[in-house]
């Protein structure tokens, strides 16, 4: 008998649910179709990334510039990319190295945020293809050597000459999340963070391997990922306005009052 | 706001992996020491015994300390990376009692210098290249040297030199 029970109890259900559908649909279908209009902002956004004009201002062994730019294409996509030059000169425990390139970033941002109306804030994910043409300099080195049995604590300097690797190159994937807000009218202040995966081998088989690449960021030995990150200021430049699809009523509408009946 | 939440945790991991660095500490490479056997110069495949076997580097008339040999047939030497000639003084001394019998030699390796980058917690590491050993030939203890790998790429424990006495 407890069975029979359980499934009467199923059986209202359904027909609570269907009830409730059917009323919905009578008072959504109006409002959403005629009235509501989301007329959206298309164009073109361009700026520049702060943080690498600041790092250089503060360490004198960097210096880099980034430019943004994306391209709206519909409701949550956007082409985007970013073109930079970087110089960077490292000091490690036992040798000092320059390394001095420009990049080339192009991909897709997809926006997940919902804004309200009126709102142009993105919180966004993105993919990227990145290309770097780059230069290594040895400045000076000395020799590792665990045992210094002849120069007592000091390591011995390395050869005079130094050591250049011009025309390398290098191409990575990048998975890019970010958030853009709009401070005042059209510019937008933004933050986004990379995860690099070298498509290359770092120049790991010569005589100095890649220890950092410009647009990429540090190398790490034996692996292939890299993080960057970037603070943008960007203008929006607004081109066309576009009515937004009406979405297809879905079943998750809030539930209207029940005056309506 | 769990969207703004999802893309900060996911912000705050990228942070906390990109702190991880396994590349500080220099563990896979090294400049080479090279090894030198003595054998028995009437049977060169004999090891024989040095007496109170004492190795010394020499540089321009400066004697260095003494290296730890391993045992009285087999020493590991280092090459100077800043040159490409290194001197030895091989010392035997048959009573070992009495410091003024001793038996000096002065042995001298020249080579050719390879620098190799290893890695970046490493850096440059020197390689050997076309070594070749001379000994002393006037009222010398050592009869012959013997260079059987010239080349010096990485720390191992086969014989590069033999000496023969």
């Amino acid at each position: 008998m407890l069975k029979y029970f359980i499934s009467f109890c199923f059986a209202f259900v359904f027909a609570l649910g269907a009830a409730q559908t059917e009323s919905d649909t009578l008072v959504a279908t109006p409002i959403d179709s005629s009235i509501v209009t989301h007329k959206q902002k298309y164009g073109i956004r361009f700026g520049v990334d702060l943080s690498r004009p600041i790092t250089g201002l503060i360490a004198d062994e960097y210096s880099g510039i980034e430019f943004v730019a994306d391209y709206r294409l519909n409701y949550k996509l956007y082409i985007a990319g970013e073109f930079g030059n970087e110089k960077k000169t490292k000091q490690e425990t036992l040798y000092n190295f320059t390394t001095s390139g420009s990049y080339g970033k192009l991909g897709i941002d997809y926006n997940t945020y919902a804004n309200w109306y009126g709102e142009q804030n993105s919180i966004f994910v993105g993919a990227r293809y990145a290309f770097s043409s780059y230069s290594q300099t040895v400045n000076n080195y000395r020799i590792y050597d665990a045992d210094r049995y002849w120069n007592g604590t000091e390591f011995s300097l390395g050869s005079e000459e130094i050591k250049e690797f011009d025309g390398r190159t290098a191409s990575w994937l990048e998975g890019v999340v970010g958030i853009k807000g709009e401070l005042f009218a059209n510019i937008y202040l933004g933050f986004s963070a990379r995860i690099g995966f070298l498509l290359s081998n770092a120049n790991r088989d010569t005589n100095f391997h890649d220890l950092f690449i410009p647009g990429f960021n540090k190398v790490t030995d034996g692996s292939k990922f890299g993080v960057g990150y970037n603070y943008t200021l960007t203008y929006f430049l607004p081109l066309y306005k576009k009515t937004k699809k009406p979405k297809k009523v879905k079943e998750k509408e809030k539930p209207k009052p029940k005056s309506e009946e | 706001m769990k969207k703004i939440a999802l893309v900060f945790s996911i912000l705050t991991v990228i942070i906390f992996f990109s702190g991880c660095e396994k590349d500080d500490i220099c563990i896979d490479a090294a400049t080479p020491q090279m090894v030198i056997r003595f054998y028995d110069q009437f049977d060169s495949s004999m090891l024989k015994e040095v007496t109170s076997l004492n190795v010394q580097g020499i540089l321009d008339d400066v004697v260095f300390p003494v290296i730890e040999n391993v045992s009285t047939t087999e020493i590991q030497v280092p090459l100077r990376v800043d040159g490409t000639s290194t001197s030895f003084l091989i010392t035997r001394n048959l009573t070992p009692t009495d410091s003024t019998t001793a038996d000096i030699d002065t042995v001298v390796f020249n080579y050719d210098l390879n620098e190799q980058f290893k890695s970046r917690a490493c850096g440059f590491v020197m390689n050997f290249e076309n070594i070749e050993g001379t000994g002393p030939t006037i009222n010398n203890w050592i009869k012959m040297i013997e260079v059987l790998t010239p080349s010096l790429t990485q720390n191992d424990t086969i014989t590069n030199v033999k000496i023969f006495h």
